[in-house]
């Protein structure tokens, strides 16, 4: 009897050993999250995730899109609760780099120069989540650089074509206005959209150096080129160029394009996604769609060839927590794949991959992904290369600039004082 | 509850089903009273470790600019709250609980505006105030007032005032309700005793209506003010505390500081601030002459 009871305990513990064993060897999971959640993207992603599910049985994938907004609150908490999920999105630049300096983030350097597969992407690209020459994110998204969008037929009405310097710009603003059109459309109640006009005068005036050396505190944010950009605002504010009311605009809700669809504004600085918007949602409109890039300053040293804007757009990173960090590197590279690329080029976005400019047969993309592949710099936008402190002092103070009720002499010096606040020195 | 009570047994049956209900009660809305409080002392990300620093944030706080502009701004919101909601609410209540056959659609529509989210009237009221398609500037233009028409939200000078009337538009429902209920519960004995004794409308509205209303008015008065000191939503989805501060209120200054920047200390402090402010001025009204008295009680 006492033997049997043995027997019986022994048997049922050798069986449970062998069920955990199973268990963890089946039961790996790998969480997902990411903020793709409208269609062609969702199931471009669903697709991938699918091929890796195929080529790992037994691996479970569990995929949670999210809303934009909400997302970056749930990752925060999430992170701060200790229990993130595998593999999450994010936009590189201070957010992220918060998380870094936490230790939350996996380094991914070793994943990505193992086979050189960091090749794939453009030096450019990979700016963003490059922190102390260590690599933390990959681009999946896509290459979203800012330029100025407007409509060939609607120009061609009024006689006016693409300035390539500052003087043809306020000259063709000039002419626009005195058509009863508005020059530039613009919504700025979420600030970003006027930073784009800020950050390239910047850039044009004085070159990419000076920004970064605000950043690192060799130089300073109250530095004649940032006061110079925010002057060249108000004057084009002073000169009616932006439609009346621009700071309660709201871009989210299709603000600044109603006034472009409806004839009302010539043009719009955005980010190349306008491209894809427009698309969807006025396709007439779209059959003209255009852009230039930002022009050049007088006397401004930047490189025309410079660009604003994300080089890729949704990077994907790994929580330092996870217990199957090569497999969750694995994943990502299924979001990247040849397969997923060809795919999202067919939605009409770029891919933040090296070579990839024979497949774009849309010739304005084509022309967008060589304007990005040429560029001899990108900046990431400012709002999310600082520190989130930081970048709400940028757009506060610049969102003023915009409504006059601070002069940019005072914003660049509450700017440098928030940052000289924020790194001690 | 005469059941339950009876004995002292089944009280403690009743506390055993009340206990999962006390329980999250306490974890979630009671005890991060205090922890705010405690976070409050920390420089804090919510990521990485906190550092103690005393009364700090306090005493940026006591600096702030635009914590003190958030404060008035809520201030404006609950004056106007009051002076608006309430006695709209009323007028509507005295007019929708008048006998007759339009009283119950007309109360029905006119309480819409309370069911709809916060989210779908701030998206609906953006695009009533928009500058250039707006319905408001094209009304304008219509009645031959081309001259007022503006940037509603996008100027500092009209924000807060246009937000404030969507607020009313979406409250003033609420005190309807809470105002005909208090009109119905009013024995019709003591209007008919008015009536005889030769008082006008005017004068059982004054000395009858109003005085039976006491409890109802010290209640609304109470939502109005506490709830327009802790006010977020409408104001995070027409303006986000925007443009140049205009519209920033407490609520949403502690969502920026919090969320946005990554300072959760800070954040905290404004929301033990924010709970000071709405503690007071709850204490202030209970304990003031509005409040019922034992007598008048019903």
């Amino acid at each position: 009897m006492r033997r049997g009871s043995l027997a019986a305990i022994l048997v049922l513990g050798i069986a449970v050993a062998l069920a955990a064993s199973s268990v963890s060897l089946a039961g790996t999971r790998l969480v997902l999250w990411h903020i793709q959640t409208t269609d062609p993207t969702l199931s471009i992603i669903d697709a991938s995730v699918a091929r890796f599910r195929a080529a790992h049985p037994g691996v479970e994938v569990e995929v949670v899109p999210l809303q934009n907004d909400p997302y970056k609150v749930r990752l925060a908490v999430a992170m701060g609760a200790g229990d993130p999920p595998d593999v999450f999105i994010s936009w590189g630049g201070g957010p992220l780099e918060e998380y870094v300096k936490a230790g939350k983030v996996a380094d991914l350097t070793p994943f990505l120069l193992k086979d050189d597969y960091i090749d794939r992407f453009p030096p450019a690209a990979m700016g963003p989540v490059t922190f102390g020459g260590r690599y933390y994110g990959v681009p999946v998204e896509n290459v979203s650089p800012a330029f100025i969008w407007y409509n060939r037929n609607f120009w061609n009405r009024y006689g006016v074509s693409p300035p390539s310097t500052w003087d043809d710009f306020l000259a063709v603003a000039d002419k626009f206005k005195g058509a009863g059109v508005i020059p530039v459309s613009l919504a700025n109640r979420t600030k970003w959209p006027g930073s784009m006009w800020y950050m390239y005068l910047v850039d044009r005036i004085a070159g990419e150096q000076v920004f970064r050396r605000a950043v690192e505190r060799t130089g300073s944010f109250a530095d004649p080129p940032f006061v110079r950009a925010g002057e060249e605002i108000q004057r084009l504010v002073d000169l009616g160029i932006f439609p009346p009311g621009f700071n309660g605009i709201d871009w989210d809700t299709g603000g600044s394009r109603m006034l472009l669809y409806s004839g009302r504004a010539a043009m719009e600085l955005m980010g190349s996604w306008q491209y894809q918007i427009v698309y969807g949602e006025n396709p007439e409109f779209f059959e003209d769609l255009d852009y230039f890039p930002f022009p050049t300053y007088p006397g401004g040293v930047g490189d025309p060839t410079n660009l604003i804007g994300t080089p890729g757009d949704n990077y994907y990173s790994i929580a330092a927590s996870s217990p199957n960090k090569e497999l969750a590197f694995e994943l990502i590279q299924y979001l990247i794949d040849d397969v997923a690329v060809s795919r999202r080029i067919a939605a009409g976005k770029i891919p933040p991959v090296a070579g990839v400019e024979n497949q774009l047969t849309d010739p304005v993309l084509r022309r967008l992904y060589m304007d990005f592949a040429r560029a001899n710099h990108m900046q990431l936008w400012y709002d999310q290369y600082l520190p989130p402190e930081l970048g709400e002092v940028h757009k506060n103070t610049l969102q003023a600039v915009f409504g006059k009720t601070m002069t940019p002499q005072q914003a660049a010096q509450e700017m440098e004082a928030a940052a000289r606040n924020y790194y001690g020195r | 509850m005469g059941r339950l009570g009876g004995r002292r047994g089944q009280r403690h049956v009743a506390a055993l089903f009340l206990l999962p209900a006390s329980l999250l009660y306490l974890l979630y809305v009671l005890a991060p009273i205090p922890l705010s409080f405690y976070y409050s002392l920390f420089r804090w990300d919510g990521l990485t470790t906190a550092r103690f620093i005393g009364a700090g944030n306090w005493a940026e706080l006591a600096r702030d600019a635009i914590f003190w502009k958030s404060l008035g701004n809520n201030l404006k919101l609950v004056a106007l709250s009051v002076l608006i909601q309430l006695p709209l609410g009323l007028g509507l209540a005295l007019l929708t609980t008048q006998r007759g056959r339009t009283r119950k659609w007309a109360q029905g529509a006119l309480f819409v505006p309370m069911m709809l989210s916060s989210v779908a009237i701030g998206i609906l009221w953006k695009y009533v105030y928009d500058p250039n398609f707006g319905l408001l500037n094209g009304l304008l233009e219509v009645v031959g007032l081309p001259g007022l028409r503006r940037a509603w939200l996008g100027e500092p000078a009209t924000a807060l005032y246009a937000v404030i009337a969507t607020v009313s538009w979406q409250y003033t429902p609420l005190y309807m309700l809470l105002f005909s209920a208090g009109l119905l519960g009013i024995p019709s004995e003591l209007y008919e005793a008015a009536a005889i004794d030769g008082a006008t409308g005017l004068q059982s509205f004054l000395h009858v209506t109003l005085p039976m209303l006491r409890a109802t008015a010290a209640t609304a008065l109470t939502l109005a003010v506490v709830g327009s000191l802790k006010y977020f939503d409408l104001i995070y989805v027409m303006t986000e505390g925007g443009p140049l501060y205009s519209t920033e209120v407490m609520a949403t200054y502690m969502y920026r500081k919090a969320f946005h920047e990554f300072r959760m200390g800070y954040g905290s402090t404004v929301a033990v601030a924010m709970f000071l402010a709405a503690a007071a001025a709850a204490a202030a009204i209970l304990t003031s002459g509005i409040r019922p008295g034992r007598k008048e009680g019903r």
